[in-house]
């Protein structure tokens, strides 16, 4: 366990000779201890070619390897932190909400449309995430930023979760996701509940849904 | 973050409130406030324009707007005096109307009237940040910063004060010229944030 919460809104990051830790640019608060931070432009781990993909899919938030012996803070413009385990599975997050992850988790992108085809670009178009999203798979910790507090929600395949697509932050399991829509005829005429598309997530895992309809 | 479980019955929540849910759960919205066509009306002529929605269902539902406070009032037939903005989420047994507040509500800096809850049952509340609940009784009346109040219960009689003197024309004031006064036996919720008010800028 790397990241150690300190508060809602920043974490503490322990830092061992040979263990790595990339972090968003210009996050860290305070470091004790003999720590260096470069510039990663590969963007964490998964080779050239991984690099060029996020270059291309606009998922290449400037990242930064944090190496050392000594603790590290981190936290970044007063959102609040989530710290998720994962043990084995895959975690899919935006780029952006990325604020520390342990290097030996792998990074890559996952094109939205191959998750449904057409209506898996639609649903990023709703939800904000755009065509492609992160993916980090393997054993570590990764700390996640969202506006308002987060909340965990646990999906198992008897209880699917709806959410609302600009409150989601995160999911991580073996979930297929779904854009469903709600539009009747109150919502054409703008008599709306408001809560005409939502995202339902089933199968096995856990979404993160932020307490705010706002983006970072 | 609000979460409601819904066992086939209903809430009124503010619109586009929702986060999440689980179950099977319809969203419908209602006009006028829900309180009908006479509260469609009265809420246009007033200003005090809620746009609220019915949840009704078997479920778990989760509300947040903002990533704001949320306060849990639970009412036993008194009534809650609360803008519309900063109401969230009520029982669906709980009656919502408006009142006239006169010129205290002019320097909240949010309009001449103000909505009330009543009936039985619970309403969550808005604020931003952590809301203090503070007692007045009769012999400790209370001053509150018109831009951090939030709501109020029991029997209050409120008047507005003003601490303006020549140092406040001459553009030198504290930003404190205006309270509002609470006198009675009640509760007064208060917020650690101050919304842009007539008052806080003289």
């Amino acid at each position: 366990m790397p990241f150690r919460e300190i508060n809602s809104r920043v974490v503490e990051a322990r830092l061992e000779p040979g263990r790595t830790l990339f972090s968003q640019r210009g996050a860290m608060l305070a470091h004790r201890g003999r720590v260096s931070f470069t510039p990663s432009i590969q963007g964490g781990r998964g080779g050239i070619t991984s690099m060029i993909g996020r270059r291309v899919a606009g998922e290449a938030a400037p990242l930064m390897t944090v190496e050392g012996d000594g603790t590290v803070m981190f936290g970044h413009g007063g959102h609040h932190i989530q710290v998720i385990e994962l043990a084995g599975d895959t975690l899919h997050v935006e780029a952006d909400r990325l604020l520390a992850f342990d290097g030996t988790l792998r990074q890559g992108t996952m094109f939205m449309g191959s998750q449904g085809g057409v209506m898996g670009l639609v649903r990023g178009q709703v939800t904000g995430q755009g065509l492609f999203t992160t993916t980090l798979q393997g054993h570590g910790s990764v700390a996640v930023m969202a506006h308002g507090g987060v909340i965990e929600l646990p999906i198992t395949p008897d209880r699917p979760v709806h959410v609302d697509p600009q409150a989601y932050v995160a999911h991580h399991g073996d979930v297929r996701n779904k854009l469903s829509t709600a539009l009747g005829w109150r919502d054409m005429v703008g008599r709306g509940s408001g809560e005409a598309f939502q995202l339902e997530l089933s199968g096995q895992g856990a979404v993160y849904v932020q307490a705010s309809e706002e983006k970072l | 973050m609000l979460a409601v479980d819904l066992a086939g019955d209903g809430v009124k929540a503010k619109n586009g409130s929702m986060v999440a849910y689980d179950g099977r759960i319809g969203f419908k919205k209602l006009t006028g406030g829900g309180d009908g066509l006479r509260g469609m009306v009265t809420r246009r002529l007033t200003g005090e324009q809620m746009e609220v929605m019915e949840v009704k269902g078997h479920g778990t539902c989760w509300f947040a707007d903002r990533a704001t406070e949320i306060n849990l009032v639970d009412l036993r037939g008194e009534t809650l005096y609360v803008e519309a903005d900063n109401l969230l989420c009520t029982d669906s047994g709980l009656r919502t109307g408006t009142t006239f507040t006169g010129l205290r509500g002019a320097s909240q800096g949010n309009g001449l009237f103000t909505t009330t809850v009543e009936g039985i049952g619970r309403a969550a509340i808005l604020s931003d940040g952590q809301a203090v609940v503070l007692r007045v009784s009769p012999r400790y009346p209370l001053q509150v910063d018109p831009g951090a109040y939030v709501a109020h219960t029991g029997k209050l009689k409120q008047t507005l004060q003003s601490g303006v003197n020549f140092r406040t024309v001459l553009g030198e004031g504290s930003g404190e010229a205006f309270q509002i006064r609470f006198e009675g036996e009640g509760l007064v919720y208060v917020q650690p944030s101050e919304r842009n008010t007539v008052g806080g800028n003289v």
